[in-house]
């Protein structure tokens, strides 16, 4: 399934992931961790950039290709 | 953890950490009967598994090492240029969408799968039923088999109606990738749910166990570098982890060697009942140690 709307729209998740990885690894984000008192989620940190690249790399994959 | 015992947890984690027996129930339950004085709920415990398990995760890249060059090779290509054209790349990409949903279940979940490591009766219950999967696996798989192939002669002719590795679909990937995570509770085979559900999603024997050897690989390197900092941060015998590390790695690359030759002929079946086994057997040995 080809798109550029799909692909924009995976561009702002990956953009969006990235921005929550930030957020964990400042300790800004505390949710679902295993150790609140913790200052940086790195564990959570790392998760949230892979699925960032990955998110990235499925709108390459959606995006509309000239012939 | 004396060096012996260290030794002997390497050699126990390497050979059963490819064989569908959960290698995490056996590290659990093998301790606890033997009443060694280490407990499994030590800040170390976790780590010094982690550390063995790199040990398999570097045996799997030692024997995939060809194909993983391809698969790093396929993924950037496909990556860059935004469609796959070959086989591995694929199959990297198989491998980036199995690898997410373990990921994301590994990390949110961590905390409540290690409340479960303390209790190696739960570990006795999980190897129950972990061996009933694997004998569901194979029941789901013979009626696939029979509609497939109702007039095959043989084993192998029977096999040969289904895919290789590379073909299976990306959904299926992600459900078997999300099926990993299943294996982060002690008793439950991370092989051994990955493998039944290759089988499910269509593929060989053979070729669901090299799935699940290549995606174990990733998830496995994937927690050692997230837990193994903590071996730094505690007081533990650096010299014999790292020497059961390497001897786990020799007894996973003999392991998946066998495997592989097993697998082109034969079934999870054996492995089930003697996961069924095992765990009563220890269930019944830790009541009466109690």
């Amino acid at each position: 399934m080809r798109s550029n709307a799909l692909s924009l729209g995976l561009v702002a998740l990956g953009v969006a992931f990235l921005i929550i990885g930030a957020l964990y690894a400042f300790g800004v984000l505390q949710i679902f961790v295993s150790d609140p008192n913790s200052p940086h989620h790195y564990t959570h940190m790392i998760l949230f950039v892979v699925l960032a690249v990955a998110a990235f790399i499925a709108a390459n994959f959606t995006r509309a290709k000239a012939v | 953890m004396s060096w012996w015992q260290a030794l002997f947890m390497g050699l126990l984690q390497g050979a059963t950490e490819l064989f569908p027996v959960s290698s995490l129930g056996h590290a659990v339950l093998v301790p606890s009967i033997l009443h060694w004085s280490f407990r499994q709920s030590d800040p170390s415990f976790v780590p010094f598994l982690t550390l063995l398990h790199l040990g398999t995760a570097t045996a799997l890249l030692v024997l995939y090492r060809g194909q993983w060059v391809e698969i790093i090779r396929g993924f950037f290509v496909a990556a860059v240029r935004g469609r796959i054209t070959s086989d591995s790349e694929r199959l990297a990409m198989l491998l980036l969408t199995g690898t997410i949903p373990a990921a994301i279940l590994g990390v949110y979940l961590e905390k409540h799968i290690k409340a479960f490591f303390a209790s190696p009766y739960a570990a006795a219950g999980f190897l129950v039923a972990n061996g009933l999967l694997m004998l569901g696996f194979e029941f789901l798989r013979r009626r696939a088999e029979r509609r497939a192939a109702p007039d095959a002669a043989s084993h192998e002719d029977v096999e040969e109606q289904f895919a290789d590795a590379a073909h299976i679909s990306f959904v299926a990937a992600a459900i078997v990738g999300a099926c990993q995570a299943l294996a982060f509770l002690p008793g439950i085979s991370r092989s051994g749910v990955t493998i039944g559900g290759g089988l499910l999603a269509g593929l060989r024997h053979q070729e669901a166990a090299r799935f699940s050897f290549l995606l174990a690989t990733p998830t496995i390197l994937g927690a050692g570098l997230i837990e193994v900092p903590q071996l730094f941060t505690t007081s533990v015998p650096l010299a014999a982890y790292l020497a059961a590390t390497v001897l786990a790695g020799i007894a996973a690359y003999l392991s998946a060697r066998f495997l592989l030759r097993y697998f082109r002929s034969g079934r999870l079946d054996p492995y089930g009942w003697y996961c069924i086994a095992a765990g009563l057997l220890s269930f019944a040995l830790l009541r009466l140690n109690a």
